[in-house]
């Protein structure tokens, strides 16, 4: 695997692509609830991994496209994306050496955050009803981040992305 | 390897530009649709990939099918059908008689619309909404404001095109609101939606409106957005409550918004007397359904 590219920045935003689709992709009804967050956690990585390239404003774009696919209105992710990614780049240096599981349970506090942030904007602007569900991703989010970290550190490595 | 990069601005600089532009984006959302069709058209794609394990499911689901279970869907068809032509006959007789009728007291003769069948793709939407994607959209002549139905009832209507998806607000979402009728006594209503996906809201309905459980709310055409005559809803229950200053009325969606899987985009009355010659037979009921 020699894909020497320099920099490997299409792998990112292929990991990107691939995270978008599995936001996307129908689930049944009984899991829909449970769907993590892959795009955020694939951001969350890169910003850990790479925090001078991958940042608040690639998390702002992100949470547009993404806003623009859900069909809600425009603003709501980007807003509440490039909050949780303003956290960890503050953070990414104390996150890096953090023990997995300890990593695990930021992430899924960062992920109620998200979800928290969307639930309040979307409650402002349109109606919203609150409920409890709400925070069911962060526990689904909790369980896969050990497995999107190790599969995206692989990436990483294999392709040499810097 | 590494380039030398100057870290020019700071994160706090960053979050805020993030911040500006989002609440930018919040206010001016209406004013962006053209923005917003334009890139949704470019990641209607993703869409149809996201689609492909469902239409996998359903393929395998159908080629999987047993000799029996064909044959006894069959059948049921065929009782179907043999039903709905049965009714098909004593309602092309109304249909004529109505018509009569209505040139005699010199009102419009009603045109019948052309349909289109629309198939709903899997894909996830806003969790605070309720929306479908339909797999039709700008390139087949979908326009915002449509009105889509199923075999039921109404559904909703299409929200936001893109070149080959259209999104559709189901009558459940609690920003949408139909105009309806009683067929028992033609009292005239809205229905708004409450969020929740089997429940609709009558508002403002007067203590002394003459309503029953069981009535059936058809679409009365008043807002010139859904065609008259739809079914949209019947009434599940009639609550005086004398501290408030309305009647409580709520009523369950008549499509099962749900599980729905195929719809029809209606076009009200552009095309009608089109697609009728096309058919060959000017009077008979002009629908055009391509699969």
């Amino acid at each position: 695997m020699s894909m020497h590219v320099p920099n490997g920045r299409w792998v990112v935003w292929l990991s990107f692509l691939v995270a978008m689709l599995f936001q996307i992709m129908p689930l049944p009804n009984i899991v829909e609830a449970w769907r993590p967050d892959w795009i955020l956690l694939v951001m969350i990585y890169w910003v850990m991994a790479l925090p001078h390239r991958y940042n608040i404003l690639s998390a702002w774009i992100l949470g547009v496209l993404l806003d623009i696919l859900l069909g809600a209105h425009l603003g709501i992710r980007a807003l509440s994306m490039s909050l949780v990614i303003y956290v960890v780049v503050l953070n990414f240096q104390r996150l890096r050496t953090f023990p997995m599981w300890q990593q695990a349970l930021v992430i899924a506090c960062l992920v109620c955050l998200h979800h928290l942030v969307v639930f309040w904007v979307e409650f402002v602007v349109d109606v919203a009803s609150f409920d409890v569900s709400l925070f069911l991703p962060a526990v689904s989010s909790l369980i896969i981040w050990p497995w999107v970290f190790w599969v995206l550190r692989r990436v990483r490595r294999i392709y040499k992305v810097r | 390897m590494k380039p030398i990069f100057a870290r020019g601005i700071s994160n706090q600089f960053r979050l805020t530009l993030a911040i500006i532009l989002s609440v930018m984006l919040l206010v001016a959302n209406d004013r962006l649709e053209p923005v917003r069709q334009s890139i949704s058209s470019i990641l209607s794609p993703l869409q149809y990939i996201a689609n492909i394990p469902g239409v996998l499911l359903d393929w395998s689901a159908e080629s999987l099918a047993t000799r029996n279970m064909l044959a006894k869907q069959n059948k049921e068809l065929l009782r179907q059908q043999l039903l709905m032509s049965e009714r098909l006959q004593r309602f092309e007789h109304l249909r004529q008689e109505n018509d009569r009728l209505r040139s005699l007291l010199g009102s419009p003769v009603h045109m019948d619309a052309k349909k289109v069948v629309a198939e709903v793709m899997e894909v996830a939407s806003d969790p605070y909404r309720h929306y479908v994607v339909l797999n039709h959209g700008a390139r087949s002549g979908v326009f915002v404001g449509q009105p889509v139905v199923d075999a039921h009832g109404v559904v909703g209507q299409v929200v936001e095109i893109s070149e080959l998806t259209s999104r559709v607000l189901l009558i459940s979402d609690a920003t949408h609101a139909i105009p309806v009728r009683v067929t028992r006594n033609d009292v005239r209503l809205m229905v708004q939606g409450t969020g929740e996906i089997d429940e609709l809201e009558l508002r403002h309905v007067a203590k002394s409106t003459d309503l029953r459980v069981g009535d059936l709310l058809v679409s009365s055409g008043l807002g010139k957005r859904f065609p008259e005559g739809y079914p949209v809803a019947r009434i599940i229950s009639v609550d005086n409550d004398d501290g408030q200053s309305y009647a409580t009325v709520t009523a369950q969606p008549l499509a099962a918004l749900d599980r729905i899987r195929y719809l029809l985009l209606l076009w009200p009355d552009g095309n009608a007397a089109l697609s009728s010659v096309e058919l060959g037979k000017p009077d008979a009921a002009a629908v055009e359904v391509t699969p």
